[in-house]
């Protein structure tokens, strides 16, 4: 098995730069699934406000509390440049101005420009927000023409305004899948990422390495069998592969915090036949021995690549059609379609699962075919020739 | 003497492969990645669209088909309803098609399929027609003559009761900072630009820098002609990078295109300086010097928003000051000024800031590779 050692020796100097993928990998991975949330309850969701108040009564200060109890009050310095900022990098999604006069003028039944709001675009927040003022002061008004104090008006108000509608989540009879978590997936969903980054780094340099001309003719003139020689790289790289999953899956039940359990274990199945894809690509890429500067582009491309048009990093309903279309020649974009049915964020059919993974399968079919293809062509007798004439000349 | 170092020094960068490929092609693919992923993230959930939703009349309401009918007929509906039976709502519920199910009975009742805010939104029009049902009954109750007038006025829409004040002309779509962040990273790139410079002089490191120490070429003209080289060529990668963003995938800078440029250019400039100035202070060899180049460049966009778009927003709320001396942070953030600012000020302060890092950085670079002598090599 010298081939098989040499291997791991070549391995094991690129390995730190490797482990450094997995850790920041792993940290992160650690840091959103313990803020995950298991349970499918319906929340309002709070939006940060900055408020203003400029008008400084007893009636403002009932305003800010009431907003404060549904959204999150922020406080920041009254500068343009920094409500600028904080409302483009979404620190505020809202900033309010209590005008000077708002209970005087609310007291006497106005409604109009109470309030002012630094205005950036018009996004949800903006149109929540506003919507929700609007309600607020008409309710106060209507209380107010009932003949009731600007006081009982604005607790009436709040009284009426706090009643709350029951939200029913969809499909929660059926709970998600109880065994892989929505929030669980989101790990499942990052992996081909780091798959694709830190196989075929590792794999193809080892395979690139292996392949360099003079260590070539050297095992080619021993006495080992060509045949043992590539399975024993082969093997060495599947060993490999092999390795780097269970990683990802020993981790995995550690976040997951229990071991997997019915349905998760077709998502466990599903990374390993996307890590074999992984693996005969960059078993593919190293038959082409690119440089080692053109297989870190290579390894760079191809993982942010099918990162972004796969929905690795952005979910997929965001993606456009026509990227999502493109994406169906990629296999990450089948393991991702897999996952988001196992977790249920689609329709779970057992059929479809299957359907996806055989796609992945075949791209490992096509894959393996394909690198025989170049093989042949590369190192048959006509091409050697050449390139010994070549040299020659 | 000058222009003949130039004129190798130019030949030479465009020789480099690592350099085209890390300056020019990898931005490139990876700003249609970009375009790609978040062209279109902005519009689909930031920006304001009416909510679809499905609307199940279990009985018949015709006060509330009324108030849907007056929301759709509005100039920006808030809301776009499809009238469904509970199975066809549900199918268009978990096909994503609406938002939430509102089924209409006695009582409303909300169904939604996750946690967000245009649900949020639906739960809050459905309280909001609760509360004006009980403020009109409260209205029967206490004061039955005036009621028609204050239902009337619930009703009626209202005039908005905020006024909005404008922040920006520009681009609000806070996705387009990954490009300023794909920018800045191209700037900092340029530091192995700069540190080639130095390897060209450094006797130890490279045949080149032995041949050059040995040259009767004074230094200070030899390195001038270096980094002018390393310059020019800079530039010209900032021009490609930026010109693609701005005119192959459309990238929004802003009314102030022509502005980008400069800044860009100064960037990388600054880029540049940064390598040369690294370089200069070690003897360390090549690989060393790159792997500690690389991650603190890549440190530096990392912390300017160029993996995760909202860590800037984060720093900047925690330590202001950081992004205000972060070499990427500031090319990135001169694009942000110049685009969403009314006045220039942040943008010339963001410009002065690059100009006084590159002074700093060439100053020191030549200091401290002035008079270094080798005995032998």
């Amino acid at each position: 098995m010298q081939v098989f050692k040499t291997m791991f020796k070549v391995m094991r100097s690129r390995l730190p730069s490797a482990m450094i993928y997995i850790i920041i990998f792993l940290a992160i991975s650690a840091f959103v699934t313990s803020q995950s949330t298991k349970d499918n309850k319906f929340e309002m969701n709070r939006l940060k406000v900055c408020v203003f108040d400029e008008d400084d009564t007893p009636e403002s200060r009932a305003l800010t509390k009431f907003i404060g109890k549904h959204n999150d009050i922020v406080e920041i310095d009254n500068n343009r440049n920094t409500i600028t900022d904080s409302l483009y990098y979404k620190t505020v999604n809202y900033a309010l101005i209590i005008n000077k006069g708002y209970a005087e003028r609310l007291a006497a039944g106005e409604t109009a420009e109470l309030f002012g709001s630094y205005h950036m675009d018009e996004s949800y927040s903006v149109v929540y927000m506003s919507k929700m003022l609007d309600e607020y002061t008409g309710s106060v008004k209507a209380y107010l023409a009932m003949g009731k104090s600007l006081e009982e008006a604005v607790s009436a108000t709040e009284a009426a305004m706090s009643q709350e509608t029951e939200v029913e989540m969809f499909r929660v009879d059926k709970g998600g899948d109880s065994h892989f978590s929505v929030d669980f997936a989101q790990y499942f969903q990052f992996m081909p990422y780091i798959l694709v980054s830190v196989i075929i780094s590792i794999v193809s340099l080892v395979l690139v390495t292996m392949n360099k001309k003079d260590i070539r003719y050297r095992t080619n003139c021993s006495c080992l069998k060509n045949s043992k020689y590539t399975f024993q790289l082969f093997f060495g790289s599947f060993l490999f592969v092999l390795f780097i999953w269970l990683i990802f899956m020993v981790a995995g039940t550690v976040f997951n915090k229990e071991m997997y359990t019915g349905r998760a274990w077709l998502a466990v199945l599903n990374s390993f036949i996307f890590s074999m894809v992984v693996a005969a690509l960059a078993v593919f890429i190293a038959s082409f021995e690119p440089k080692d500067n053109i297989l870190n582009l290579i390894t760079q491309v191809l993982g942010l690549g099918m990162s972004f048009l796969c929905g690795v990093f952005v979910p997929m309903e965001i993606l456009s059609d026509g990227v999502l279309s493109a994406a169906r020649f990629l296999p990450a974009y089948w393991y991702v379609r897999a996952n988001r049915m196992i977790s249920e964020e689609d329709a779970f059919s057992s059929e479809g699962v299957m359907k996806c993974m055989l796609i992945e399968c075949l791209f490992i079919v096509v894959l393996v075919l394909m690198t025989i293809l170049v093989r042949r062509l590369r190192y048959s007798s006509a091409s050697i020739g050449s390139a010994v004439k070549k040299a020659a000349a | 003497m000058f222009l003949h170092i130039l004129k190798y020094e130019l030949k030479n960068g465009v020789r480099t492969k690592d350099l085209i490929i890390w300056l020019m092609v990898f931005p490139i693919v990876l700003g249609t990645f970009f375009k790609i992923a978040f062209g279109s993230v902005y519009n689909k959930t930031e920006k304001f669209s009416a909510i679809p939703v499905a609307v199940v009349e279990e009985t018949e309401n015709p006060a509330f088909r009324q108030v849907l009918d007056g929301i759709e007929s509005a100039d920006e509906p808030f809301l776009k309803v499809t009238y469904a039976d509970r199975a066809k709502a549900e199918e268009l519920l978990d096909s994503g098609d609406v938002e939430g199910i509102i089924s209409s009975a006695d009582k409303l009742g909300l169904t939604v399929k996750q946690k967000g805010l245009s649900q949020t939104m639906l739960k809050s029009f459905v309280e909001q027609y609760t509360l004006r049902e009980k403020i009109a009954m409260d209205a029967i109750q206490t004061s039955p003559e005036k009621a028609q007038e204050i239902i009337s006025s619930l009703m009626s829409g209202t005039v908005s009761s905020c006024r909005e004040i404008p922040l920006t002309q520009g681009n609000p779509d806070m996705y387009i900072q990954y490009f300023y962040n794909l920018i800045a990273m191209v700037a900092m790139f340029g530091c192995m630009t700069g540190m080639h410079v130095t390897m060209q002089n450094q006797a130890n490191l490279s045949a080149l820098g032995a041949r050059n120490n040995c040259s009767p070429a004074p230094k200070l003209v030899t390195i001038l002609a270096c980094l002018t080289g390393s310059f020019i060529l800079q530039t010209v990668c900032m021009l490609l990078c930026v010109t693609f963003l701005a005119f192959v995938l459309k990238v929004d800078f802003g009314d102030r295109l022509p502005l980008v440029y400069p800044a860009a250019i100064l960037g990388g400039i600054m880029g540049v300086s940064f390598g040369f100035f690294v370089g200069s202070v070690s003897h360390m060899s090549q690989k060393t010097k790159t792997a500690v180049l690389m991650s603190a460049s890549m440190l530096l966009c990392f912390l300017s928003g160029l993996m995760v778009g909202d860590l800037k927003g984060t720093i900047a709320q925690k330590a202001p000051w950081f992004n205000d001396i972060n070499p990427a942070a500031v090319v990135s953030d001169s694009f942000y000024c110049l685009n969403i600012d009314e006045d220039y000020t942040r943008f010339i302060t963001k410009l002065i800031t690059m100009a006084v890092i590159t002074v700093v950085f060439i100053m020191l670079g030549f200091i401290i590779s002035r008079r270094k002598k080798y005995a032998s090599v």
